[in-house]
């Protein structure tokens, strides 16, 4: 520690740090507009200058380091002078656009002119008429504000890893756009927004639509991925007006995507259900609440007793809160009897646990935010990290930026291979054999601590499996150099302090079972604790759904059965998800869900699933409702009634226990008991919670497992390739498409084309194809470009409209779902 | 054995001369020597710039030391016929002292030369800068065999700090306390870089040394690689210096072909390689920390300090950045040692300093002096005094950083520690004179346009201030200049240079608070007078013909491109202000002082004031 003394107090400082950092810290402000807590030091505004005795010169306190002894004054005559000058001088040039710029009240310029600035000007000078940018996305700009502090530039290249922004031209005349002025084209992640201290930065949904003492300010969970963010939400008269990110709170720090600041939205969508629905004359009608639950209760009773318990079953919502999925298991269970229940968890998450499970006798292993910070190799394996997970991903390129090796093999150019220090440009699906491969030739060259390593269960039977991949094997599978193989392999074995992540949701379907096998194998033959296995949960609530019991505990019937065997259920019970425009193969689903006896579709908007039902019920979403959610991490976030209903859309949990009520039974009195219910429930089964972050001691068994490449289909025909889904960066699951914001942004199912194949198979940029596989047909916009190999298509699955799903097959046991498509002219 | 040559003759291939026409004296020379078949006996060489500008092209012969000037191809038969044949040097091209016009045969005679000490520019025009056999011929690279093989780097550190060399680029920081500071820091690479960026409009000091002895930059690199530890050099030059970039190349791969540049450098176990970067146009890139984040491939914008570069340069390794001259004088202070250094100079300011000396001088070229000589002596005795007998008014030393000093100092000795006193900084060594035709606001001006034009845009006194402070000169010199002016420029001034982050903004208002302070009656006739004494402010002038002293010889009339100028022979003539554009031809043509500037409202008649209310009601 180092002792230093600011305006006469003595105060102690890590050494490394800067003035500002050690003023800050110990509640001395030094007035600065350019410093961010992410960034290197800028020090262009100047205003943080400061006296240091012994210096001659004004010093720049962001960037000066302390020292021992170090004496600073903050606010003598000198200092003081220069600072008012250098408002005066900045105030000169900025128009007075207080009356109309949206940043009046929470402007910093505003701020420091208030507190240190001249009340007058000695100078006169012609206001700056640059044309306001109202033409990107999203991001509105107005160069004329802007006080070029480089926040927004600096933010966007070294923090974000974009570098959208930049500082064009010299002097007096420079300002900031994008390259050549052209229209911004960027992630839209609305970082830059937030750090703009004035309003030379915007939201154009946010554009004129209220002052800021209008508006009252809530912290809530954001409810798109598992990451679990804190936003700061801005509210007037019961609307959401905007979201913001802010320093130091919540688990991102204030760092925000696209879709936590911008996807709220979706609650205003026209497409919102307000009242129940009942088919009626073949139509859905409006009906009051208790009709239609007398409906289903009626209809429930009567199914039960004529085919029994197991013909009734139910799917859960990984977006739903862990009240609502609780109460619709104990539904299930208690009222109906049945252990029926399942989620799309099941087609991602479920099969990474699983083979946690197989791998190292743990059933639970929930992400630890700060692991990648600590590591000085990360090894991402077939996995879009910085899309399905943004914010969590910043850590994976602040890591790099530290020194820390980042290896991606994906066969994509996701903004993660382009910022690694190795992308391995793998075929889609062969992760498995390149860990293989890797783990192979650490053995055959002794790269590993035999001694350690050898008495774990399955050794010898796993290092005779892997012995097939040789060099020469592997690089024939995975299509990568015998050298990058063995350079990694070898830079794997040599680098201490590893970290191997996969993404566990079912988005990208170019992985099995056996990816995370053979990750904690590796990691095993390395030496490392399987808690460097990253396998981040999908969605805000998927690790809460799954803590709830929303799978089949004993023998019931998951949602292969449920939804893809005609003639396995007779009544379904669907809560916050639309199986037939999400999960692979959707006409199949539809079909088997027209042969129900009983729909009931329990969501936020009339989806396709519930254009089928035969009662739809209209649920409270997120911010209009309290509730629980348990994000990637384990941690026990909420969620708070911050808006009222739309119109008499109700809490899912609530709709559970009303039903419940009126077929005699009490599943839970109010959302505490639930809650409390819950706490039981996990305590029973051995977790404990730390602080509001769930943990469960369970007993390591780790142990070596075969892991294979299993692919269903390979392209043959010339006009054949793979399809491989994904996520794209400013959309999550199937609720972001409700978001207008996020939509202007990006608001198609793009197919992502090669120019090799698309030169190939006749085929141009920007126009329809024809896209078939064995089990449908869909037409889709190309994009030609060369982030996607030869042989390879990419399209995201976020958009129900393009109903891409119908193209996909239903993956079985170990297989990878990679689809083989074929492309013709649309 | 091989014939060695009776008769060298080296041509001045400096930028200057090469313009004036210098290679195609060559051409003629060589064409003339071959005919008369004496290629074998009498070699012409190519050196870099030889430093009298004025009296380009140059040629040299050797071994006698005759200086042959203003040379044309048609001059190239007669010597060869006349020197070289027969042995009667050429008096009608040799060097003509001004006021008797008697011939100066001999350059070091030449009171252009006579006063100067080569020591940086050692090997000016005497060496072809394109080989590395010349330069090593002239003692060349035995400082850095010496330095690698002989000396510990804390020795050499010890030399280059008795020395009491100091960094020629400006700044004047010790050379070998920066070198030391840098050496103690343990880092696996570290950069030594030489900074050729020479911004400053007018200077050529360091594109003379790059081109004209390009290896003894390398040698210099070479010992201060090894004195702090570097692992790779860098050589940063302005794009706009392609010959410089050339012959700098052509160095380095010399160099390396003979195993002074490279891996394990004379067996020494010291590894260093140079190579080239070229900037882009922009001066703020000559900011020591601009400059490495333009190697970096980054916008060139310089950051706060500390931390400083010696600690956390390029790529955040510890890197030394130095100017050109001050490589330049490293070597011989390894072969002479710090006392032979120190015998010239001051205490302070040890050693000499190149100058580029420009403006309203006789004699405009390149000098090297020692420092401590009287600014006098270097304006009259090796500058020949001012052009067409006019009067001294003030020099600029620093360019756009730097400032005037007046007539009244002109004996402050050229050091770091005494020009400061005036206001002034010795800078790079760019030196304008100026006579009583400039104007010192449209000097300060003109420097100002100059800094706020190449500021980075980064920090908010520079980006803003400079331009505000420009404004204000603009009014002033357009006669909407306004009392409180100058002292808002003087305050404006001082905070600009206290919150600046870096040289350019610290030192831009330089030039106009040097003006303001010796020439402040200059700024308050354009303020209050609106008049430009000098005449160079158009909008701020009257020119009249006094007809008391007009003696009616007509020079001004026929120098008029407006024909605003009338008058009988031996009559008092008289301009008509209708039609003069205020070019000032007259004025500078009249022999008698006869042609006079007054106050931009000289002749205005007096409107008639505006009638009262009641008047007009009656």
């Amino acid at each position: 520690m180092i002792n230093l003394k600011i305006n006469g107090k003595e105060i102690q400082a890590k050494d490394g740090s800067t003035i500002l950092k050690a003023a800050l810290d110990n509640g001395i402000y030094i007035p600065h507009l350019c410093w961010d807590r992410r960034l290197e030091p800028y020090g262009g505004c100047r205003l943080c200058i400061v006296e240091v005795e012994g210096q001659r010169r004004l010093i720049t306190s962001c960037a000066a380091p302390v020292e021992e002894g170090m004496v600073v004054w903050t606010e003598t005559p000198k200092v003081v002078k220069a600072r008012k000058t250098v408002l005066e001088l900045l105030l000169l040039y900025h128009p007075l656009d207080c009356p109309i710029c949206d940043k009046a009240g929470e402007c910093e310029l505003q701020d420091l002119a208030f507190k240190y600035g001249p009340t007058e000007s000695r100078f006169t000078a012609k206001r700056k008429r640059e044309p306001e940018r109202l033409d990107s996305p999203i991001v509105e700009r107005n160069p004329n504000r802007c006080v070029l502090c480089g926040k927004c530039v600096n933010l966007c290249r070294d923090h974000q890893g974009v570098g959208a922004l930049a500082i064009i031209g010299r002097g007096f005349k420079a300002k900031i756009s994008p390259a050549f002025e052209e229209t911004l084209d960027c992630e839209f992640c609305g970082q830059c927004i937030d750090a703009c201290p004035v309003g030379a930065l915007g939201a154009k949904p946010y554009r004129h639509r209220s002052r800021v003492w209008y508006m009252d300010e809530y912290q809530i969970i954001c409810p798109y991925c598992g990451c679990g963010c804190t936003t700061n939400i801005s509210v007037r008269e019961g609307k959401i007006i905007r979201a913001r990110g802010k320093e130091a709170v919540g688990i991102n720090d204030g760092n925000l995507c696209s879709k936590g600041r911008f996807g709220f939205d979706f609650l205003y969508s026209e497409k919102r259900l307000t009242t129940p629905l009942i088919r009626k004359e073949g139509e859905l009608r409006p009906a009051p609440w208790d009709e239609a639950l007398r409906f289903i209760a009626e209809r429930l009773e009567i199914i039960k007793n004529t085919y029994g318990p197991s013909s009734i079953g139910a799917i859960g919502s990984q977006r739903c809160t862990v009240e609502d999925n609780f109460m619709l298991q104990r539904f299930m269970r208690e009222v109906i009897g049945t252990d029926n229940i399942d989620s799309g968890a099941r087609f991602g998450f479920a099969r990474a646990l699983e083979a946690l499970m197989e791998s190292s006798g743990l059933d639970y292993m929930p992400v630890d935010w700060q692991k990648p910070l600590e590591k000085s190799l990360l090894l991402v394996i077939e996995s879009d990290i910085t899309a399905t997970h943004p914010v969590w991903g910043l850590n994976f390129l602040q890591a790099k930026r530290r020194g820390a090796y980042l290896i991606t093999a994906d066969s994509r150019q996701t903004k993660l291979a382009r910022h690694s220090t190795h992308w391995l440009r793998l075929k889609p699906g062969t992760g498995v054999a390149l860990l293989n491969g890797i783990a192979n030739y650490i053995i055959e060259n002794g790269l590993f601590d035999k001694d350690r390593v050898s008495g774990i269960k399955g050794f010898s039977e796993w290092t005779n499996h892997v012995k097939r991949f040789n060099l020469k094997e592997t690089s024939q599978i995975t299509g990568l150099p015998e050298t990058t193989i063995e350079e990694v392999a070898r830079l794997i074995a040599s680098t201490p302090k590893r970290l191997i992540a996969l993404s566990s949701g079912a988005s990208e379907n170019n992985k099995s079972k056996d990816h995370y096998i053979a990750s904690a194998n590796l990691l095993m033959l390395l030496g490392e604790e399987i808690d460097n296995l990253q396998l981040p949960a999908e969605f805000s609530n998927t690790l809460g759904l799954w803590l709830s019991g929303v799978r089949p505990l004993k023998d019931g019937k998951t949602l292969k059965d449920m939804l893809y065997k005609e003639g396995s259920l007779k009544a379904l019970y669907i809560m916050g998800e639309d199986p037939v425009t999400v999960f692979p193969d959707g006409s199949t689903i539809e079909r088997n869900l027209k042969n129900l006896e009983l729909l009931i579709v329990q969501d936020i908007v009339l989806t396709e699933t519930a254009r089928l039902a035969h009662v739809v019920l209209p649920a409270s979403a997120w911010a209009e409702k309290d509730g629980t959610f348990i994000g990637m991490t384990g941690l026990e976030q909420k969620i708070t009634k911050l808006l009222p209903d739309q119109g008499d859309s109700t809490p899912d949990w609530k709709i559970l226990r009303n039903l419940a009520r009126i077929m005699g039974y009490e599943i839970g009195r109010d959302i505490n008991s639930v809650k409390e219910d819950f706490k039981k429930k996990l305590s029973a089964e051995g977790y404990i919670l730390e602080g509001s972050r769930w943990k469960k001691p369970q007993r390591l068994e780790p142990s070596f497992r075969i892991a294979d490449l299993k692919v269903k289909a390979r392209p043959e025909k010339p006009q054949e390739v793979y399809l491989l889904t994904g996520n794209v960066l400013q959309h999550s699951g199937v609720l972001s498409y409700l978001s207008k914001t996020l939509d202007s942004a990006v608001a198609d199912a793009v197919l992502t084309i090669n120019e090799e194949d698309a030169k190939r198979l006749n085929i141009k940029d920007d126009t329809f194809v024809k896209v078939t596989s064995p089990k449908g047909s869909v037409y889709l916009k190309t994009r030609v470009t060369d982030e996607v190999p030869e042989g390879v298509a990419f399209a995201p699955l976020h958009f129900p409209h393009a109903r891409l799903n119908t193209l996909l097959t239903l993956p079985s046991d170990g297989e990878i779902p990679l689809e083989v498509i074929e492309i013709s002219k649309g | 054995m091989e014939k060695r040559p009776r008769i060298t003759l080296m041509l001045c291939g400096g930028t200057g001369c090469i313009a004036g026409g210098s290679l195609k004296v060559k051409e003629a020379f060589e064409k003339e020597l071959a005919q008369k078949g004496l290629t074998d006996e009498i070699n012409i060489v190519l050196t870099g710039c030889n430093g009298f500008c004025a009296e380009g092209p140059i040629g040299i012969v050797y071994p006698d030391d005759i200086f042959y000037e203003k040379l044309t191809p048609d001059d190239a038969k007669i010597i060869v016929q006349e020197h070289f044949i027969k042995g009667r040097p050429v008096e009608r091209l040799m060097y003509k002292e001004p006021v008797k016009k008697h011939a100066i045969p001999v350059m070091n005679e030449i009171p252009f030369f006579k006063h100067q000490v080569l020591r940086a520019l050692r090997n000016k025009g005497l060496i072809d800068p394109e080989r590395i056999e010349d330069y090593i011929a002239r003692d060349g690279y035995m400082a850095a065999a010496k330095a690698l093989l002989e000396m510990t780097p804390e020795e050499i550190i010890r030399e280059v700090k008795n020395s009491g060399l100091r960094g020629r680029g400006g700044a004047g920081f010790p050379t070998g306390l920066k070198w030391e500071l840098c050496s103690k820091v343990k880092s696996e690479l570290k950069f030594i870089l030489c900074n050729g960026d020479e911004g400053d409009p007018g200077a050529f000091m360091d594109r003379s040394i790059m081109e004209g002895d390009p290896h003894s930059v390398l040698e210099g690199m070479i010992i201060a690689g090894k004195a702090i530890g570097a692992t790779k050099g860098y050589i940063y030059v302005r794009a706009e210096y392609p010959l410089a970039v050339k012959r700098l190349q052509i160095a380095i791969e010399q160099a390396r072909e003979k195993g002074l540049l490279g891996e394990d450098i004379l067996g020494s176990g010291y590894s260093l390689d140079i190579e080239i970067y070229q900037g882009a146009g922009a001066f703020v890139c000559g900011e020591e920390t601009a400059l490495m984040r333009s190697i970096e491939g980054k916008r060139g914008m310089p950051r706060p300090r500390p931390p400083f570069p010696v600690y956390k340069g390029l790529w955040d390794k510890p890197s030394v950045l130095n100017n050109v001259e001050t490589f330049a004088n490293v070597p011989p202070i390894i072969l002479h040692g710090a006392e032979w250094f120190r015998s010239l100079g001051t205490e302070k300011s040890p050693g000499t300093k190149v100058f580029a000396l420009t403006g309203a001088i006789n004699n405009v070229g390149l000098i090297e002096v020692p420092m401590g000589i009287p600014l006098r002596t270097i304006i009259y005795d090796i500058g020949g005094g001012i052009k067409k007998g006019r009067k001294f008014k003030a020099v600029q030393l620093g360019g756009p950083s730097g400032g005037c000093i007046p007539e009244h100092l002109l004996d402050t000795p050229v050091t770091y520690e005494d020009i400061v006193q005036t206001g002034a900084i010795v800078g790079s060594g760019g030196m304008v004179v100026m006579d009583d035709l400039n104007c010192m606001v449209s000097v300060a001006k003109f420097f100002l346009e100059f800094t706020t034009d190449e500021s980075c845009g980064k920090c908010t006194p520079c980006r803003i201030g400079t331009k505000v402070m420009l404004d204000i000169l603009t009014d002033i010199t357009e006669g909407r200049g306004k009392d409180g002016d100058i002292e808002t420029l003087e305050d404006l001034a001082k905070d600009i240079i206290a919150a600046s982050l870096c040289g350019l903004g610290q030192t831009a208002p330089n030039p106009v608070l040097t003006t303001i302070k010796y020439f402040r009656d200059e700024y308050e006739s354009h303020i209050y007078e609106k008049w430009c004494k000098a005449g160079v402010c158009r909008s701020l002038v009257t020119f009249y013909i006094d007809p008391s002293t007009c003696t009616g010889c007509g020079a001004c009339a026929r120098v008029c491109p407006q024909k605003a100028i009338s008058g009988e022979r031996k009559k008092p003539h008289s301009i008509d202000q209708s039609l003069c554009i205020k070019c000032r031809q007259c004025y500078e043509t009249c022999k008698f002082n006869s042609v006079k500037t007054g106050p931009r409202d000289m002749f205005k008649k007096e409107e008639p004031a505006e009638p009262l209310e009641e008047e007009v009601k009656r």
